[in-house]
């Protein structure tokens, strides 16, 4: 299909499109026309992906002085490889339409463990040990030391992609990660630093969210990616979090103990290196006397990548006198690990900001803020200088040096707490010092800044004015599209009590009560009687999975369930929940019919589809509150109250809010998939709550399915299933939710657009 | 940290949790039961080195790493001395080198290298810096006030939101009492049924709490402690780098120009100040007594004042009253 979008012709690989896609695809470009950043919610398969590829790779080819770049981030690996597949097929409508070839190379970077095809290290199954391996094999003083000496293994697809690879660019097309490991393996050469290499040129870069937020990945392998770029965040509900998980760093006492482990190899290395030949050592020191110069040049072309981690002032100066010596640097970082010990070493919990942090190291071991903020580039260029390959090993230690140059670099927006034991268990001492990000706006910072347009889309981002604030910037368009339906194929219903009358919450005070616990058992039961196929029950926490489940046994619930449905539990342990979900899918495939219990923010939660007969139903049990009593959420809630102005109370039901969405959400991935949407809490029904739930879903909760008795909403359902249990044919979405080229003409874009979002009442 | 035991007695924390471990200018530790039995004279020799030690200056051990107790140790004793800032010197790279003889002296000694030499070497750089080093004694560093800045905003922060939030929660539990209040009054008086009554004050609290959050003003953002005069000079005497204070701001806004009022009357001009006598305005009016007159109070002014809002906007209503008419 040929499309004229304000302008722009946009070629779309399908002959129908929804009208939602094509106000995604208006909205997208006014916003890369702003060059500003831009915050976009639509319901999970309605084709995001696909609108986002066909506008901007139709943008790229109609102004490529423009826009000459995507940065495509996306959370897991089949969600990576779900967006090169819908890439594959744009460019080839594109060599049908023309004839010809198109100049666009589509690559994906992952880690080196799903690229590696070295015949021993891709046997393992860590992904630690995969990148210490390669680095054994590839550092450049080993492959130094294997001209001279044929003994010392080096990997033959690096040695052949540095002599002949290095040079030469892909053919334009897309690369998957099968593709670039049998290209490979074709050539000879490795894939990891094949697709490394690519990055710099492909027009379409797909990878993972750390290798853009994260700052001690950024900076090497985004460095290169040019300003007139469109980086777009997918599924990025839970942004916040990744930001800040990138920015925190969390020393427990093993940590210490290793770390101390580290610092004895490291004063012995040092040692023998100095009796054996000391010229590497003195070399180094030389250039720590000229300073971090090389690095500033880099950065000076703004090419590079501005490092949150690394602050422009470090390298404008060179590294101070009193850590200059390498034996000199190992008892500075020596006291600094010993001073965490005697941190470590308390019986109550302290909480801290950076700034007392810093007095209290002074006084204790003499330990400057200037050195600090030196350490993790110092022990990096220790480590480079001492040979040391395999830098797993050193992990404790550069973790201790992060946290030494993040705690002396960032005075706001962070907060040190050290809890002697975990909460739930008080008498077994297990002293943990969180150093933690308050503020998620440190990290993408960097990106908003540099990058021409961010966008941010997901299934769920409602309250949409909630991350612009948390993340500090200013969206260009922010818009939720909703779902044009030909039939309503989503009931979302709120059930507030039992056919008793017993109000049903997870609320603190009803969570032990009998009652309670059996009006939700209930109500399970009768759903299960009436909806075929799976069924997805979502519950808060794993400890209040736990006591329900073990109540419910008591009850007899747990048998009647059984007699309709197998029953399968997610646990903690990943291993055992993906084998409870494999076996899940496997009845649900049967026809026997399944329901899995599994919880908010857990693995299955986030990750896993559920699409049609695999979620028939969804059944959110209480609101997904956060652990409120924790003490690094409290601080955070006080940084965003006093730096943002966000209520303790707004941000807690924005996060409870998201996490059901998303849990609910599972159950829908496109217009012909149909599922109920239960949510079983009293607190539901409240206007604060409703209102924040995406558009697609308040849309269809009209008032007399909210505040329903177990019994009504079984009523309810029932209709609804026979409804829903008719035949379904295309014919019957065209022109309501389908489009073709001359209905869209025919309708108008006015037309659609108001379609797309239509006001809720 | 468990696992700390006595070298000598063997006596571990977790037999005697009351276990005190002490260490001696050597850096090897001793429990201090163990201390009192061997230093019973008051001095005696070290039964790990043999390093001839006095009781007075046993101390609790803080650090795990004996090491690192003795480099402590050793590094406060030098860095009484070599106590001077960045600021001491003309340039980074000067400031450099020094922090790194500092390095060298303290690891020298920690590690029994070139005592001697060392020790000389600190009595030379004792001998030419006396007036340096005494100064430095009383004055922190840069870093050192920054810090100390940073932490007395966040003392200033806490205590503010303790104080708003206090003051939130008093005035929330006032209006809770007084509206109970009211709606007892009304249920004790009113002629309406008590359900409607309660259904009313049910609406208007919810009513209430709506138009509260919607008119909830933004927090504002904590003061912050004043160090510094609107000049830009630091309230505290801190001599800078070069022993002067800065330079103060140029304030380059321009000067004020008085530029007379231009009035628009909309109606009729008044007559002036002299009309008003010549024209015998000025009879209509009370003449002014004698201590209005002291004042400054003269009857012209009553008088123009009363003409000019007589004339002011006698043409403006006109034609306001036209346009309404249209409308």
């Amino acid at each position: 299909m040929r499309l004229d979008i304000e302008g722009l012709i946009v070629h779309f690989p399908y002959e129908y499109i929804y009208p939602e896609q094509y106000s995604y695809m208006v909205e997208l470009k006014r916003a890369i026309d702003a060059k500003g950043h831009c915050l976009l919610e639509m319901p999970s398969g309605t084709g995001k992906t696909v609108s986002l590829l066909a506008l901007i790779v139709a943008y790229m080819r109609q102004y490529p002085s423009e826009l000459c770049k995507l940065v495509y981030c996306s959370r897991t690996v089949p969600e990576i490889e779900k967006v090169l597949e819908e890439l594959r097929r744009l460019l080839q409508y594109y060599e049908e339409q023309f004839k010809e070839k198109i100049p666009i190379t589509g690559v994906v970077l992952s880690s080196r463990k799903n690229l590696c095809i070295h015949k021993d290290v891709r046997q393992e199954k860590d992904g630690k040990i995969v990148d210490g391996r390669c680095h054994n094999l590839t550092a450049s003083h080993v492959r130094e030391r294997h001209l001279t000496d044929d003994s010392v293994p080096v990997c033959t697809y690096f040695e052949d992609f540095e002599d002949y690879g290095n040079e030469s660019y892909l053919e334009p097309g897309v690369y998957t990660l099968d593709d670039l490991k049998s290209y490979g393996a074709k050539k000879g050469w490795c894939p990891y630093f094949i697709a490394r290499h690519a990055v710099s040129y492909a027009n379409i870069v797909v990878y993972s969210y750390h290798y853009l937020l994260d700052p001690k990945i950024a900076e090497i392998v985004s460095k290169d990616i040019p300003k007139n770029s469109v980086v777009v965040f997918d599924e990025a509900h839970n942004i916040d979090n990744v930001c800040i998980d990138s920015m925190s760093v969390k020393i427990t006492k093993r940590i210490i103990e290793r770390a101390s482990a580290n610092l004895l190899d490291l004063a012995k290395t040092i040692r023998h290196m100095k009796e054996v030949g000391p010229r590497r050592l003195t070399e180094e020191y030389q250039r720590m006397v000229d300073g971090l110069r090389e690095t500033q040049q880099a950065r000076e072309t703004d090419m590079v990548l501005a490092n949150p981690v690394l602050p422009d002032q470090i390298l404008q100066e060179a590294i101070p006198g009193n850590i200059r010596d390498a034996e000199h640097f190992v008892g500075f970082l020596r006291r600094f690990v010993e001073y965490l010990k005697i941190r470590l070493r308390v019986q109550f919990v302290v909480q801290e900001s950076p700034a007392g942090f810093l007095k209290d190291i002074m006084q204790k071991v003499c330990i400057d803020r200037k050195p600090l903020r030196f350490a993790a580039e110092r022990l990096a260029s220790l480590l480079k200088t001492l040979e040391i390959a395999d830098q797993t090993d050193f992990s404790a230690l550069v973790v201790v040096s992060h946290l030494a140059t993040l705690v002396s670099t960032y005075t706001k927006g962070f907060i040190i707490i050290v809890e002697p034991f975990e909460d739930k268990t008080p008498n077994i001492p297990n002293p943990i010092l969180h150093f933690r990000c308050l503020d998620a706006s440190i990290a993408v910072k960097p990106i908003f800044d540099r990058f021409q347009t961010v966008v941010i889309t997901s299934g769920t981002l409602s309250p949409l004015d909630m991350y612009p604030k948390i993340l500090d910037f200013q969206p260009k368009v922010m818009t939720s599209f909703s779902m044009t339906l030909a039939r309503p194929c989503l009931l979302p219903m709120i059930v507030s009590k039992g056919n008793d009358q017993v109000a049903i919450s997870s609320k603190f005070e009803s969570r032990e009560d009998q009652s309670v616990v059996r009006n939700y058992g209930q109500l399970l039961v009768e759903i299960v009687k009436i909806v075929p196929d799976g069924v997805v029950c979502f519950f808060t926490s794993y400890l209040y999975l736990e006591s329900v489940v073990a109540a419910w046994y008591d009850q007899g619930i747990v048998t009647t369930l059984q007699r309709h449905k197998l029953l399968f539990i997610e646990t903690q342990d990943p291993a055992e929940t993906s084998l409870a979900l494999l076996n899940y899918i496997k009845a649900c495939e049967r026809g026997r019919g399944a329901i899995l219990l599994s919880v908010a923010r857990g693995k299955v939660s986030e990750g896993v589809d559920f699409d049609h007969h695999l979620g028939r139903a969804v059944v959110m049990i209480g609101i997904p509150y956060v652990y409120t009593q924790s003490r690094i959420l409290k601080a955070r809630l006080e940084y965003l109250r006093d730096t943002f102005q966000i209520r303790e109370n707004d941000f807690l039901t924005f996060d409870a809010m998201r996490h059901a969405a998303q849990c609910v959400g599972r159950a829908i991935r496109g217009k012909t998939d149909y599922g109920i949407m239960i949510f079983a809490d009293k607190r539901f029904s409240s206007e604060d709550k409703r209102s924040k739930l995406p558009r697609w879903i308040q849309e269809y909760l009209t008032d007399n399915l909210v505040n329903l008795s177990t019994e009504e909403s079984i009523q309810c359902a029932k209709r609804w299933l026979k409804q829903m249990a008719q035949p379904f044919t295309r014919e019957d979405q065209l022109g309501i939710s389908l489009l073709t080229l001359e209905q869209l003409q025919k309708e108008g874009v006015e037309n659609i657009q108001q379609k797309a979002r239509q006001k809720i009442k | 940290m468990d696992e700390q035991a006595c070298p000598r007695c063997k006596t571990t924390k977790y037999r005697n949790p009351s276990l005190k471990l002490m260490v001696n200018v050597c850096g090897h530790a001793l429990c201090d039961s163990c201390v009192d039995l061997l230093f019973l004279k008051g001095s005696g020799s070290c039964p790990d080195c043999g390093v001839p030690l006095r009781r007075s200056n046993f101390r609790v051990q803080i650090f795990e790493d004996p090491f690192v107790e003795k480099e402590m140790d050793i590094r406060r004793r030098v860095m009484r001395d070599y106590n001077l800032k960045e600021e001491d010197f003309a340039n980074l790279q000067d400031y450099n080198n020094y922090l790194e003889e500092v390095e060298r002296i303290v690891y020298n000694l920690t590690n029994n290298i070139e005592i001697v030499s060392t020790n000389q070497s600190i009595d030379r750089f004792k001998r030419e810096n006396k007036d340096l080093i005494a100064k430095n004694r009383i004055r922190s560093g840069r870093e050192e006030i920054i810090l100390e800045e940073l932490l007395e905003e966040e003392k200033l922060l806490v205590e503010s939101r303790k104080r708003a939030i206090a003051h939130e929660e008093m005035l929330e539990k006032k209006k809770k009492m007084r509206s109970k209040e009211a709606l007892i009054d009304e249920l004790m008086f009113s002629e309406q049924s008590a359900a409607s009554i309660v259904e009313t004050f049910k609406k208007r609290k919810l009513e209430e709490q709506e138009e509260l959050e919607r008119h909830r003003e933004p927090s504002p953002p904590p003061l912050v402690a004043a160090t510094q005069f609107s000049t830009g000079i630091k309230f505290s005497q801190r001599i800078p780098k070069d022993g002067f204070l800065p330079v103060p701001k140029a304030d380059d806004t321009p000067l004020f120009k008085y530029e007379p009022l231009v009035l628009t009357r909309n109606g009729p001009s008044a007559p002036t100040w002299e009309e008003v006598t010549e024209k015998k305005y000025i009879n209509h009016v009370r003449e002014s007594s004698v201590g209005e007159r002291a004042g400054g109070y003269l009857p012209q002014l009553a008088c123009l004042r009363a003409l000019e809002e007589a004339f002011d906007g006698l043409r403006t209503v006109a034609v306001a009253r036209w346009t309404g008419q249209v409308a």
